[in-house]
């Protein structure tokens, strides 16, 4: 259902979901953008967050040993490059992790639609910020006036706000294709049998690269973990693919050149995921790039004419 | 809700975000952060378990004949004070030596000094003394400030970056990063080290000079740019006093002569030379690859002489940066925990520090301390007969560690508190429990003069407490002082012993820090050191004689070894070593050696070998590589398996102290 509500309505919505639910949302820690509890709507503050909400399903360092069912959770604030991540990732690992997906099942991620483009950000060359699939998605697209796609799952808690009218919804629509409009296009569609894999680009960026893990931490599609036993426990642990030892194995390591790495990072975003899952893994939130202390760009792996290197 | 803190592993002081700990954990950098714009290394993304790590001290233990029992803090405080006041009682106040750390805060180094000097002795160091004494000591002679002349940001500015003996990507990767952007968009990259380190790929001139010639270097460098009349000669005339001095040594190094000590051709000095000097602004980097040799005074006040006469000093894009290792050894050293230096480097002898007898309501200790590696050497004399530690490992960190232990096993009573049961603190008398930086109050100074705050975000696990608390109750149970109300009160004492941090205010230096001197002149801080003047008025020049390092090769021990830290580990590897990732990264010990001597030694990639000094014998894993060249080896020193510095001798630098890390020689043997 869509609907529409004010700012007041907004902070009744608010009220409503955090009697059902533990409450998150962003926040502002002196300028920057974080997720962190929440207990009033004035505290939400609507931006780009330093990091994506993978936390929120997959834990950054937990035991996996021992499960317990998850808190019934609520994210406020979620932009709609990081909730992308979860649908792209939910085709790898929801059903088959049962943390990521019991966590998944008991959280709703209420998405706040950007309404201007970011200044790195190229979602719209996957489609834009108005997506599919989502939970509830709120579109802010004028003062006091917010437009809502709600699953109806959620119905109950619209109960008594008004429907969207056909001019709201064509507003907004106009508004969504003004952003794609406004965005630069980068042509993803075909990457997949562009991108070469002895191209000079995986050894320009081998030379640069201090090996942070930036690109891998920062993603909201990235979902690689290392497990490792210390004592009793069993911890499961966000890795990254740059590293020597993700992929170091007794018999050696079949990718022992950081370049190799770095290729590996983007075959697996740009070629392997979209030929098994029929996706990028990538929204273009550009946090990679926005992240990395030496600048590499997805956007070049992207734009980068392979045939005449 | 989350909290602003700052990394606790390199001095570049990056800004982290840190959630609380009901909420998912991880962190990320501040993007209002002036030093890292939000950026992080995999340290700073990934090092940070141990402060959760199940093995953290909880309570005060008392060593008893070797088993450690529970003791509650009031005996354990009461122990300590009773301990020491008794020992100076016998023996006098310099039979103790006090040993504090670049890890703690601001406060917390001159609560630990001021302890040393109200209880009666100099005897105060901490591993400074063991990185950057010789950048204190040779840049306050030169220039009258030992620390970084400009910021971070102003490497946007530098047409020239000059890197020797700074592995800056590994050690500092944040600032490594930085000259890897701005070489990026077309700066010139000058890299002088022994190892084909990662910026050496990208630089323009690679001088791959011998470890310990780099007098002879910097001087074959100075030749050039005299010869060629390259130097600033108004800078010269009107900021700089002993020219002709300088002149008369280096003419003496010609790059053809040179080449002879160095190994690296001429043509290559002469590029550099010509290179530094005339694409201004020009910065250098160094760390330890200057500081850690028995001329290191005299190798920083030779970086400085170079800068001196190029002019490439107080302009934006130009400077000095001593990499600080430490998060905080900057300031550390600020806050005089040097046996030569009271708070804001006065002198011991000087009657400036009267001003101290003043502020702390006593007298003052009128005999020189000893440094780091003297205290254990008077222990195993039975001179020093207590030693209280805190936050070093020094039976992993220092240079001839065998005497090291030595002088720890001879000594009366020994205090060390820890986050952990370090080697160190595992010989222990009473081991107190510390805080980490996430669990307490207080300030950090980088490594570009930044104070900057951090916060009490986590609670210490079980009863280890903050260390400035702890050593608060010591020192007022010893009636040193009045007990503090908290770390802000130290703070401001501080403002008042240290002119250069008299204007910063909890308030002002967060949530950004402000670079000292922060002062009634400067009282937003200051960016650019020494831009109209010097402390010292001019720069001194100073002309330096090349020595060859205190080891040389022979027939029996016919390799060069230099030590240092890998990426992914830091110094002991206490803390980084309990992060399973950067574990996984670098496992275990190695040594680096050149695929030419392995193939002579008949040396396989992956053998174990043993490697000889004259001082000790370790066995260690061969890695194989040709980063390394012919006939210098390289070991990490952070493994307690196979300690690297049992084969370190105790050969000084008769200015600062600091025992030469970065030449020994050594044989190899399969």
């Amino acid at each position: 259902m869509i609907y529409s509500l004010n700012a007041e309505e907004m902070a009744q919505l608010y009220e409503r979901i955090s009697k059902e639910f533990e409450t998150y949302g962003t926040v502002d820690i002196q300028g920057d953008i974080t997720f962190s509890r929440i207990e009033s709507y004035d505290e939400l503050r609507i931006g780009r967050s330093d990091k994506p909400p993978k936390e929120f399903l997959i834990g950054r360092n937990e035991n996996v040993l021992v499960f317990t069912e998850p808190n019934k959770k609520a994210v406020f604030g979620v932009m709609s490059c990081d909730l992308k991540g979860f649908y792209i990732m939910d085709k790898q690992i929801y059903g088959k992790d049962p943390f990521y997906t019991a966590r998944r099942d008991n959280t709703v991620f209420i998405n706040y639609v950007c309404t201007e483009p970011c200044e790195t950000g190229f979602c719209s060359s996957f489609g834009g910020p108005l997506l599919n699939d989502y939970q509830i998605q709120v579109i802010n697209y004028e003062n006091d006036k917010y437009l809502i796609y709600a699953d109806d799952a959620y119905k109950s808690f619209f109960e008594g706000f008004k429907q969207a009218s056909k001019e709201e919804i064509s507003k907004v629509e106009k508004l969504m294709h003004n952003f794609n409009m406004k965005q630069k296009k980068h042509e993803v569609e075909g990457i997949e049998n562009r991108i070469k894999w002895n191209s000079k680009l995986w050894d320009e960026y081998a030379k640069i690269c201090i090996q942070c893990g930036a690109c891998n931490y920062s993603c909201p599609t990235c979902y690689c973990f290392d497990l490792n036993d210390v004592g009793e426990e069993r911890f499961r642990e966000w890795d990254s693919c740059i590293l020597a030892g993700f992929t170091k194995t007794s018999a050696g390591n079949p990718r022992e050149s950081l370049a190799s790495r770095l290729r590996q990072r983007f075959y697996h975003k740009f070629v392997y995921y979209k030929k098994s899952k029929g996706e990028y893994l990538c929204t273009g939130c550009n946090r990679c790039t926005d992240d990395c202390p030496v600048d590499i760009e997805i956007k070049e792996v992207i734009d980068h004419d392979y045939n005449n290197e | 809700m989350a909290q602003i803190s700052v990394c606790p592993y390199c001095g570049t002081g990056c800004q982290i975000v840190v959630p609380e700990k009901d909420e998912p954990f991880s962190v990320s950098g501040y993007k209002g952060s002036p030093v890292n714009n939000g950026k992080l290394c995999i340290k700073g993304y990934t090092g940070l378990n141990y402060s959760f790590s199940k093995e953290r001290l909880t309570y005060p233990l008392f060593n008893e004949n070797g088993n450690f029992i529970r003791i509650s803090w009031e005996d354990a405080i009461e122990l300590a004070a009773n301990k020491l006041l008794k020992i100076r009682e016998e023996f006098g106040p310099d039979s103790v030596a006090f040993q504090s750390s670049a890890k703690c805060t601001n406060e917390e180094n001159y609560l630990m000094q001021k302890m040393a000097r109200v209880f009666g002795t100099n005897n105060i160091d901490h591993c400074a003394r063991s990185c950057h004494s010789p950048t204190a000591l040779g840049l306050i002679n030169t220039l009258g400030t030992g620390a970084a002349t400009g910021s971070i940001k102003s490497l946007e500015g530098t047409n020239t970056f000059f890197i020797i003996g700074s592995n800056t990507t590994e050690q500092h990767p944040i600032i490594g990063s930085k000259i890897i952007s701005e070489v990026k968009k077309g700066k010139k990259l000058i890299v002088a080290d022994p190892r084909k380190i990662k910026l050496a790929e990208l630089a323009d001139i690679h001088m791959q000079f011998r470890p310990g010639t780099d007098v002879a270097l910097l001087n074959s460098l100075m030749f050039v740019i005299v010869k060629e009349k390259l130097y600033d000669k108004e800078f010269i005339d009107s900021r700089t006093e002993g020219f002709n001095e300088l002149r008369e040594e280096v003419i003496k190094y010609d790059p053809i002569i040179t080449s002879e000590i160095t190994g690296v051709e001429p043509e290559l000095v002469y590029e550099a030379a010509r290179t530094y000097a005339t694409n201004r602004p020009s910065a250098i980097f160094y760390a330890m690859g200057i500081t850690q040799h028995i001329h290191g005074t005299e190798n920083v006040m030779n970086v400085s002489n170079l800068a001196l006469i190029t002019g490439n000093l107080g302009k934006y894009g130009s400077g000095i940066f001593p990499l600080r290792g430490q998060n905080n050894v900057q300031g550390s050293s600020d806050m005089g925990a040097l046996a030569e230096f009271y708070p804001g480097y006065i002198r011991w002898d000087s009657d400036k520090i009267e001003k101290f007898a003043k502020l702390w309501n006593s007298t003052l200790p009128k005999k020189k301390g000893l440094t780091l590696s003297e205290m254990f050497d008077k222990a195993a004399d039975g001179e020093i007969k207590a030693i209280y530690l805190m936050g070093e490992n020094p039976l992993i960190t220092e240079a001839n560690i065998a005497r090291v232990e030595e002088g720890i096993d001879n000594l009366e009573f020994f205090i060390v508190q820890d986050i952990f049961m370090t080697l160190t603190a595992a010989k222990a008398d009473l081991v107190l429990p510390a805080a980490s930086s996430l669990e307490k109050e207080g300030t950090f100074t980088n490594t570009e003069r930044r104070i900057q705050r951090i916060f009490p975000i986590y609670k210490p696990p079980g009863e280890a407490k903050p260390d400035w608390w702890i050593i608060n109750k010591i020192g007022s149970r010893m009636n040193l002082w009045k007990e503090y109300s908290g770390p802000e009160e130290i703070f401001n004492e501080i403002r008042e012993a240290i002119y250069n941090y008299s204007g910063a205010t909890y308030e002002n230096i967060y949530p950004v820090g402000k670079q000292w001197p922060i002062n009634k002149e400067n009282p937003d801080g200051t960016e650019i050191l020494h831009t109209r003047s010097f402390p010292l008025g001019k720069g001194k020049l100073v002309p330096i004689k090349f020595n060859p390092p205190s080891e040389s090769v022979d027939g029996e021990y016919d390799l060069i070894m230099t030590t240092g830290r890998n990426y992914f580990h830091w110094h002991s590897g206490t803390m980084t070593r309990l992060s399973q990732i950067l574990e996984r990264e670098a496992p275990e010990p190695y040594i680096e050696i050149n695929s030419e001597d392995a193939y002579e030694r008949k040396i396989r990639n992956g053998q174990l070998v043993n490697v000889k000094s004259r001082h000790g014998e370790i066995r260690i894993r061969a890695k194989v590589t040709n980063l390394v060249p012919k006939g210098i080896v390289f070991i990490p020193f952070h493994y307690k398996e196979s300690r690297v510095n049992l084969l370190v001798g105790e050969n000084l630098d008769p200015i600062s102290k600091i025992p030469e890390f970065k030449v020994v020689a050594v044989k190899v043997m399969p």
